[in-house]
């Protein structure tokens, strides 16, 4: 990095959505030319803490028990607004509003307590061709304090749905769908219409997408949609991964879950011989129609 | 030294595959013994039918007094009563001991409630039996109630925050902002589900799961259930509850008893259970149990204690022992704990399934028994997960449920363990002995949460 923006507290999202819609409507009315590289600054914010109340709120929603150590999910919605503070910047090459969360790739490296005071970066990287727009990389990653000890790291990637731009490669066809056979359920889902409101509650993170069938309508989705990281922490919550003092976990979103929604749910766990867990695989469907929502894996490192 | 832990720290044996059996430690033939007199309980009655205006004090009080009236135990000070309800409301969190001073037991009885799910009433007799063996007490009585009908429901979780926020407000201006919170969603009421938390799947739809796993038949499961039937009604013809039964609110017998079902009228019903299965789906109500309210009691003693008062001793606790399985991303069925439980408790014992004359497998669905059964009889399955050499065995279907099971007399979850411990208690009494030994008998209780409790009984 070669440069790097330094805010002095956590930005509110609220605002960085207001941003992003009148950034939006601006480049609608000036029409401007699209940039196509990223900013190269990161962003840093510094004596970043957990709010203990919505930890507590976001862990009992997970139907997890709200421990000291901070849920890896959680930690997500911590530093999404640094990393939204990226991606709200003038250079910025594609509109945030309206987005589609492709993929999650996160380590963790050490376990975070809600009292620790923790210095965030994020920053965008890997701008490129999708066969239905163009999608970018958000990296984002918690430091101790003194910043000498990286504890997590999230890379999210995202998809802006429909936008072109030139210079960029995208690949022809869509790779083969592969068949999808749904195995018995370990587990059901039953979500309401409100529980797009209940993460925005807990997380912070009020995408109009995922709050009423009218904002989401406003955004071109039929009805609205769960958030992926509602479901990656409602599947992290069932596993073994508070154990380990450091583990991975990465899932890839298919389909969008369109509320209210039945989800079907496996769960595989790996063990040693010895019955250590050592990772968990798992798949979750439309209990209804059997489209395949998302699936990913959580190992122990 | 018949403490559980100190068993397992002192005495464990490892298996081969790292399962540690707890063995019967040196003193235990020195404890003395503990002894089941009789049991009380009340016909069971499906949810919503003769007991739907009756609460869980109700019902336990009634079977409390029905002992009470059996034994001549009017003002007597018992040792400890132990029970519980798995649908309790947080009012009743004395609720044993309520019902103790509602009954007609001495005011200074002491009661303890506890809870472990449909488990409740045999971890209450085990509790008690210990507490007998080790001379802390001479007679106890353990016993459990439930009602589907008349279960809590509680407000939902942001009325339920709002008001214990309210009740922290000290000025009339927090209390009105508080106020303002209430949306009308939050007067949506919260009711009990039978969904096991972690996986929101119901008992039924994991069992089903289990069923399928095991390819129990639809068959085989409906033969299961009509012989429940069958043999509850038998046992009904033959007066075998006559000293077990106290009628309550009408009822002098189990109302979900149907002595006229048939192959062919259970092969009727749809499947209620496992519908994504497909052709798979094998579990109906009819192979299924209902949800079912009642109460049931056991009155337990040291022999000195019921020989004093000329009272009958019907058989031995022998052992107990519970177990508990890694349900929750499908390792092994919910309802498959009892598959481990009873082979470690046997093997503590000295014992195979040959030893036993009689086997009270509790039918929380037809498939629960038949797939316990099937694991058992698996090679594979006892090697790689009980760490046997050979397969557990297989039991003489004949000795299985004789006098009928929860599939027909219905399980109010609390209420099952105490209606079993009776009833084999009354039925190894009456056997008597068995190729020069007592007659001996086997219970396996599954419970919610992956668990199970399993007790041996030996008759006098």
């Amino acid at each position: 990095m070669s440069e790097e923006t330094l805010l002095t507290e956590m930005p509110s999202l609220s605002k960085l959505y207001i941003n992003a819609a009148a950034a939006a409507a601006k480049s609608k009315l000036l029409r401007a030319q699209p940039v196509v590289a990223l900013p190269s600054r990161a962003v840093e914010v510094r004596g970043v803490q957990a709010n203990l109340a919505k930890v507590t709120e976001f862990a009992h929603l997970m139907g997890e028990p709200a421990r000291d150590v901070l849920p890896s999910g959680y930690l997500h919605a911590l530093v999404f607004p640094v990393a939204m503070s990226v991606m709200v910047q003038e250079d910025f090459p594609l509109p945030l509003l309206g987005m589609i969360h492709l993929r999650n790739q996160v380590e963790q490296l050490a376990p975070v307590l809600f009292t620790d005071k923790l210095t965030v970066r994020a920053w965008a990287r890997d701008l490129s061709g999708h066969r239905s727009g163009t999608q970018v990389q958000l990296v984002s990653e918690i430091h101790t304090a003194d910043g000498t000890e990286l504890l997590w790291r999230g890379i999210s990637t995202y998809l802006a749905k429909g936008v072109f731009l030139p210079g960029l490669d995208k690949p022809t066809a869509a790779p083969m769908r592969e068949d999808f056979v749904p195995p018995a359920p370990t587990a059901e889902w039953r979500l309401g219409v409100d529980t797009g409101r209940a993460y925005a509650a807990v997380s912070g993170d009020f995408n109009p997408i995922h709050l009423s069938v009218l904002t989401a309508k406003a955004l071109g989705l039929r009805r609205s949609i769960a958030h992926g990281m509602y479901a990656a922490s409602r599947v992290l919550a069932t596993v073994p991964s508070s154990k380990p003092h450091s583990f991975s976990w990465d899932i890839s979103f298919d389909s969008p879950i369109f509320l209210p929604a039945t989800v079907a749910l496996e769960v595989l766990d790996r063990e040693s011989e010895d019955g250590l867990w050592l990772g968990s695989e798992f798949t979750a469907w439309n209990a209804r129609s059997t489209r395949r929502f998302f699936s990913g894996t959580v190992t122990a490192d | 030294m018949t403490n559980h832990s100190a068993a397992e720290n002192q005495h464990s044996v490892d298996t081969k595959h790292g399962a540690k059996v707890a063995s019967a430690p040196t003193s235990r033939a020195a404890l003395r013994k503990a002894v089941v007199v009789g049991g009380n309980r009340i016909p069971f009655a499906r949810s919503g039918g003769a007991y739907s205006h009756s609460s869980n004090q109700d019902m336990l009080t009634a079977a409390l007094d029905g002992l009470v009236a059996r034994f001549g135990l009017a003002d007597e000070e018992i040792g400890e009563v132990a029970a519980g309800a798995v649908l309790k409301h947080s009012r009743d969190f004395n609720l044993t001991r309520e019902a103790v001073l509602g009954s007609a037991l001495s005011a200074t009885t002491p009661a303890y409630d506890l809870q472990q799910a449909c488990a409740t009433g045999m971890e209450a007799v085990i509790g008690l039996s210990n507490k007998i063996k080790l001379g802390q007490i001479d007679s106890a009585i353990a016993g459990g109630v439930d009602s589907a009908s008349d279960a809590p429901i509680a407000v939902s979780e942001g009325l339920r925050a709002i008001l214990l926020d309210l009740n922290r407000a000290k000025t009339m201006g927090q209390k009105a902002k508080i106020i303002s919170r209430i949306r009308p969603k939050d007067l949506s009421p919260d009711a009990p589900s039978t969904g096991e938390p972690r996986t929101g799947l119901s008992m039924g739809e994991h069992q089903a799961l289990t069923t399928a796993q095991w390819k129990i038949s639809r068959e085989a499961q409906d033969e299961l259930a009509l012989a429940s039937h069958k043999n509850l009604a038998a046992a009904y013809d033959n007066h075998f509850f006559d000293d077990l039964i106290t009628p309550f609110r009408g009822l002098n017998r189990d109302s979900n008893l149907r002595a006229d079902t048939s192959m062919e009228k259970l092969a009727k019903l749809k499947p209620a259970f496992g519908k994504s299965l497909g052709d798979a789906a094998t579990m109906t109500a009819g192979n299924s149990t209902p949800l079912t309210d009642g109460a049931a009691t056991v009155l337990l003693a040291s022999e000195e204690w019921a020989t004093a008062r000329d009272l009958p001793i019907l058989a031995d606790i022998v052992d107990g022992e519970a177990a508990a399985v890694d349900f929750v991303h499908g390792k092994d069925g919910l309802l498959m704990a009892p598959a481990f439980a009873v082979p470690r408790l046997l093997a503590r014992n000295g014992l195979t399934l040959a030893d036993f004359d009689y086997f009270e497998i509790h039918e929380a669905f037809a498939g629960t028994v038949l797939s316990t059964l099937a694991a058992w009889e698996d090679e594979e399955f006892s090697k790689t997960r009980l760490g046997l050499d050979d397969a557990f065995g297989s039991i003489d279907r004949t000795k299985l449920n004789v006098n009928g099971s929860s599939l027909a007399a219905g399980h109010p979850f609390a209420a099952t363990g105490g209606r079993l411990v009776a009833s084999l208690a009354k039925m190894l009494h009456e056997r008597g002995q068995v190729d020069g030994r007592p007659a001996r008998g086997l219970i396996s209780v599954c419970a919610a949460g992956g668990q199970s409790v399993v007790i041996i009984m030996e008759g006098r």
